[in-house]
């Protein structure tokens, strides 16, 4: 690892900062510091996994590595032009339950990713949801709660995107508190997380197989 | 088998570390009472009656005390000296429950403190007062407000002493306050206050202290409002922590951000004659070492520990001759479970924690309010079947 990704793991953001600046002054390519600081996030991943890091390192790494991106951002573009993202998730806290410290998370980490991530907020309608997955086409849905009274509206949730048959058009899954303690067939989603770094790899994986196969690698 | 003590007692020798007629229990019903007697979120809060009557009504569900944070729905929101809840739970009080209605939720989610200088210059008033929380508390007129600031709170604890006398069950408490880091996540954000443990610790630490004191000293007031010293209950602080442990922040944030101020805060209380039930969410395992120095230089029975996701075996070996533990069946059980799934967990808690007493069974935190009645009584009856001494 180098100075960038050190600097990520080790949650020091003078340090990321001064690494992407000397990359840029050296004439380093900003995609590969990307990549770099992106590394970074894999490890704080593994240490989240394995107890050593938590949802506040987690917080901290994001933002530090959106400081990063807050610097590379303008040479990337003058370089390269608009890149594009790697994929799109439709999010948000579904109807009934505001809580939204996972689904934050979530979405930060996802855009550190290069995944365009949509954001619907809190307290969002099934109707809603469905509305937006018409406009937006995403790859995933996230649907997010804390409190046992929302695995329904989840599930009302997923009811109302398949009956608008949009079930196949995109992975569902849920997140949050509660959802990873009851059983998929609870629920009716692709998957169910049980903290922010499993649900991102999950996506993560998901976003990477419908690319190979739209690449035709698969 | 035939109870030889009253519930009071029977929580007393808990916290006092001493074996009971059998293991105590209480649940932490709140909202699925007034839900199944058919309140609605305006009549819970603004009809104390009603809510003790229905508690009374429901009492089945309660076990040995009715749960602080039923309690202490007269803290929250509609009071003018109400701090923590009315800034950092999101209050949408409607007329049904969900899904036609809503539930508060935590977190209000809004910086209030900005660059600390302000509340340290004038005060909480700027934060617990601020205009930002737009909710219907700060819509209230004059009168409204004599009244919840000097008659509701009289009528709210005539009306609990009238379900202790009718129920024999007991009150655990008179006041609630709030850990200051977790309060500072809900006045500043976890986002905010996540840089500023790392950029400006000082001014954490510096709020840490100032506020745990402010609450400590609020609720000492309150408990006397509840009649402490006269009603055996009323001198229990419920010391609320929500986001200020793992898995939000790590041991070594508790440690240096949360614990030292909570510290003082069962300090300053226990030496002036109350007593503390801490209620930690979160898995807290890590930090049982930490905890175990929670009642240092305390007389006995003055502290107890209430968990949501710690290993509760692990907090008997190490907490045991020290602190009563409390806790803690998984609220998803209590909705999906069985009964005969809540019984054998219930029975795996008493089997690991029950000895030599200091242990009160209970939920892990809210027993959700669409929990299945029958798994809430199931949880009730393991106490009684599985937890004779």
């Amino acid at each position: 690892m180098g100075k960038l990704s050190d600097g990520i793991v080790a949650l020091d953001k003078t340090r990321v900062l001064a690494a992407v600046q000397a990359g840029l002054d050296a004439g380093q390519d900003p995609l590969a510091l990307v990549d770099e600081a992106r590394d970074g996030l894999v490890v704080v991943g593994e240490k989240y996994d394995q107890g050593e890091f938590f949802l506040m390192e987690l917080m901290r790494a994001a933002q530090i590595f959106q400081a990063a991106a807050t610097l590379l951002t303008p040479v990337i573009r003058e370089k390269y032009g608009e890149v594009s993202t790697k994929g799109k998730v439709l999010i948000g806290t579904v109807a009934g339950d505001i809580h939204d410290l996972g689904k934050n998370v979530v979405k930060m980490l996802l855009e550190c990713q290069g995944v365009e991530v949509v954001d619907l907020g809190v307290d969002v309608p099934a109707d809603v949801f469905v509305e937006r997955m018409r406009e937006t086409r995403p790859d995933v849905v996230g649907m997010s709660a804390l409190l046992t009274a929302s695995i329904p509206q989840m599930q009302a949730t997923i009811e109302a995107i398949k009956a608008a048959g949009m079930g196949r058009s995109a992975k569902l899954i849920v997140g949050g508190g509660i959802a990873g303690e009851v059983a998929l067939s609870e629920v009716g989603a692709d998957h169910a997380a049980t903290d922010a770094i499993e649900g991102i790899r999950v996506i993560s994986d998901w976003i990477e197989s419908s690319r190979k196969m739209g690449s035709g690698d698969e | 088998m035939s109870e030889t003590m009253t519930c009071y007692e029977r929580v007393d020798a808990a916290w006092n570390l001493r074996e009971a007629d059998r293991v105590p229990v209480a649940p932490m019903v709140i909202y699925i009472i007034p839900y199944l007697a058919g309140l609605s979120f305006k009549d819970m809060l603004e009809d104390p009656e009603r809510l003790a009557q229905a508690a009374i009504d429901h009492c089945d569900l309660i076990g040995d005390f009715v749960h602080p944070v039923l309690t202490m729905l007269d803290h929250q929101a509609i009071l003018p000296n109400a701090t923590w809840d009315q800034v950092s739970i999101h209050w949408r009080i409607s007329d049904h429950f969900p899904p036609q209605g809503n539930i508060p939720s935590a977190l209000f989610n809004k910086d209030m403190i900005g660059d600390y200088d302000d509340i340290f210059d004038r005060g909480f008033a700027t934060v617990l007062f601020n205009k930002k929380v737009g909710e219907a508390v700060f819509r209230r007129d004059v009168e409204e407000w004599l009244r919840y600031g000097f008659e509701y709170s009289k009528s709210y604890w005539r009306a609990w002493h009238r379900f202790v006398r009718e129920t024999g069950k007991s009150l655990q408490m008179g006041a609630r306050a709030a850990v200051p880091f977790d309060a500072l996540i809900s006045y500043r954000t976890f986002e905010l206050v996540t840089e500023d443990v790392v950029e400006r610790p000082d001014r954490v630490k510096e709020f840490c202290e100032r506020f745990g004191k402010y609450e400590i000293f609020r609720a000492m007031d309150r408990c006397m409002i509840a009649g402490a010293g006269k009603v055996p209950g009323a001198e229990k602080i419920f010391l609320g922590n929500g986001m200020g442990a793992p898995p939000y922040v790590s041991p070594g944030v508790f440690n240096e951000f949360v614990f030292p101020y909570v510290k003082t805060q069962v300090d300053i209380a226990v030496n002036r004659g109350f007593k503390v039930h801490c209620h930690f969410d979160g898995d807290l395992t890590s930090l049982l070492d930490t905890l175990s120095h929670l009642a240092d230089g305390l007389p006995r029975g003055r502290v107890m520990l209430d968990f949501e996701k710690t290993d509760m075996r692990k907090a008997k070996d190490i907490l045991g001759d020290r602190i009563c533990i409390f806790g803690n069946v998984p609220s998803s059980m209590l909705v999906y479970g069985s009964v005969e799934e809540v019984d054998k967990y219930c029975r795996r808690l008493i089997e690991d924690c029950a000895a030599g007493g200091g242990f009160i069974l209970g939920s892990e935190c809210e027993v959700p309010w669409d929990s299945k009645p029958e798994n809430v009584r199931a949880v009730i009856d393991a106490a009684k079947r599985h937890g004779t001494y």
